[in-house]
């Protein structure tokens, strides 16, 4: 196997301690970094996806996935900042207010990064004022609106309201997402795109920022 | 026959007179239905065949703020969530037990109040009830994500901590059985909307084996077990049974079928709950809440059903719809004449 090859299996496999040292051999080994991010980091967490898409794997292994994907990228920063690599997008995430549960959103939050997108994480119990202030302050391709409650979930709505009064609206997209969640629903309130998990969230967030067809 | 009678019919897979109920509803729908019913006390207004004993969740230190601590240490920040709470930083921020005590599993106010509840509703059917019983209880104390990847990094840590987890509910247990209870209750959640939240390998691995030496004590003492977790986990219920479940609640009908699946495992398992609590009793109309109840209740009269939300009814629930089902469930012919 070649080193992105092992990089990527590495990353599938959560193995973060591996991660580093094929990150850290395949930088040596002048491989660019844009290439060292496609094959070996993007690529795993593109599996890492689809096999928890089919339930091949779940949360606790996307984590390990995500933590080793993290670990690498940090090593391999440096090197994308200097040969000029940019992120294919950029992304402002949030549980909406009245809200404080946030694994799915940080979940999310990991597939999109482990996409090539910048990932702007507002947290938890996040208002409409909020996703305004960061859409104004980061000029994300999208919104991303998670929530785990039925009392909650009407925040969403509050929120594509608030982009379009403040003239926003056709600037961004908008993601919504979460247990009680329905494609219905998100179609209800007028958001671009509805995800029933991570792995799918960042396939199709792909698909409609980036017109990247879905594996 | 009494509510007891009723519920020992349906988990025994007998045809009840009608389909009983035990229906839970938090803080802010409960104050719908205290006005509504003009008592504090809903117990009567409610007609519930389930009596819950000791502690469910346990026991509070008022932090201010919004904030509690729990007997394990935890700090719940009430100020959004105002049932339960949210976990406010990471008790056992280290994998290791090394320098934390779990508390008294004998603690007094957990069992103080069991013969006085007895006597003032003999007629209902006594469960006792842990709540956060297992995984739960262990990612309160370590943080969810860190428990999930513990899984992977600190496996023998994540065994002794459920197993110690375990050890304390099996010493409030075999009190419990002091008592003239008819069932223990575990609560946890093991789910998501679609499959376990860590797949079946490392339930298997790691779940599966101490909730077989908690179901055993249970059944030492000759009683029921009842357990709950939310999300779509109904691959579980063969080996559920194997290890001695009686009777499995919310029953989500999001994420099962709840028709089919009552009618698969009438006589070997009765379920609890199967109104839906995420989509009906929120957004849909009175007529909407009737005609699921009705439905429910044809699916449980020939036995293994108890009817209710498939989660305490949340503040966003209209009275109306709330009335539409305890009113439906009362008028039950069989319940009145029963």
């Amino acid at each position: 196997m070649g080193i992105l090859d092992d990089l990527r299996q590495s990353v599938i496999e959560g193995d973060r301690d591996r991660t580093q040292e094929f990150m850290k051999n395949a930088i040596a080994a002048n491989v660019p970094a844009e290439e060292i991010l496609k094959e070996g980091l993007i690529s795993a967490m593109a599996e890492v996806g689809r096999m928890f898409e089919c339930g091949e794997s779940f949360v606790p292994e996307m984590l390990i996935a995500a933590r080793a994907m993290k670990s690498g990228l940090t090593l391999l920063r440096p090197h994308l900042i200097a040969a000029h690599v940019q992120a294919v997008g950029k992304v402002v995430i949030g549980t909406v207010q009245g809200d404080v549960h946030d694994i799915g959103k940080n979940l999310v939050g990991m597939m999109l990064e482990g996409a090539g997108f910048e990932v702007i994480d507002l947290g938890a119990d996040v208002s409409a004022e909020m996703y305004i202030r960061a859409v104004i302050e980061h000029h994300p391709d999208l919104v991303a609106c998670s929530a785990l409650l039925t009392t909650t979930m009407l925040r969403m709505k509050d929120v594509i309201l608030a982009l379009d009064e403040a003239g926003l609206r056709g600037r961004v997209k908008v993601m919504i997402g979460g247990a009680p969640i329905t494609e219905d629903y998100a179609r209800e309130i007028g958001a671009d795109l509805y995800a029933p998990d991570a792995a799918s969230a960042a396939s199709r967030v792909k698909e409609l920022i980036l017109g990247i067809d879905r594996p | 026959m009494t509510k007891r009678e009723v519920i020992y019919a349906v988990l025994e897979g007998k045809k009840p007179p009608y389909v009983p109920w035990s229906c839970g509803f938090t803080k802010e729908a409960r104050e719908k239905l205290q006005a509504r019913y003009g008592v504090t006390d809903l117990e009567d207004a409610l007609q519930n065949h389930l009596l819950k004993l000791g502690s469910d969740i346990g026991f509070f230190t008022e932090l201010g703020e919004d904030r509690v601590r729990d007997v394990f240490g935890v700090v719940w920040d009430r100020s959004i969530d105002k049932d339960i709470g949210n976990v406010e930083g990471c008790v056992l921020s280290e994998p290791t037990l090394h320098s934390y005590s779990f508390p008294d599993p004998l603690d007094p106010r957990i069992f103080a109040d069991i013969p006085g509840r007895i006597a003032g509703f003999w007629d209902r059917f006594r469960v006792f009830q842990i709540g956060f019983s297992l995984y739960e209880r262990a990612w309160t104390l370590r943080g969810m994500q860190n428990l999930m990847m513990d899984f992977y990094d600190h496996p023998a840590f994540v065994h002794e901590l459920l197993n110690t987890i375990a050890d304390y509910n099996i010493a409030q247990v075999n009190e419990a059985l002091k008592y003239d209870i008819d069932a223990v209750y575990f609560g946890d959640d093991w789910g998501q909307q679609r499959g376990l939240q860590m797949g079946p390998k490392l339930w298997y691995e790691f779940i599966y084996p101490v909730l077989k030496r908690m179901y055993a004590a249970v059944h030492a003492g000759d009683k029921y077990v009842f357990a709950h977790s939310c999300g779509d986990v109904d691959e579980l219920f063969d080996d559920l049974i194997g290890i001695g479940l009686n009777c499995f609640n919310p029953f989500q009908p999001e994420v099962m079928d709840v028709a089919a699946l009552a009618q698969q495992y009438c006589g070997r398992l009765a379920f609890h709950g199967g109104l839906s609590t995420q989509r009906t009793l929120p957004y849909g109309t009175v007529e909407n809440v009737r005609a699921e109840t009705l439905r429910l209740l044809e699916t449980g009269q020939e036995g293994g059903y108890i009817f209710a939300p498939a989660h305490d009814v949340e503040g966003d629930v209209q009275l109306e719809n709330m009335l539409a089902f305890i009113d439906l469930i009362q008028a039950q012919p069989g319940y009145r004449t029963s």
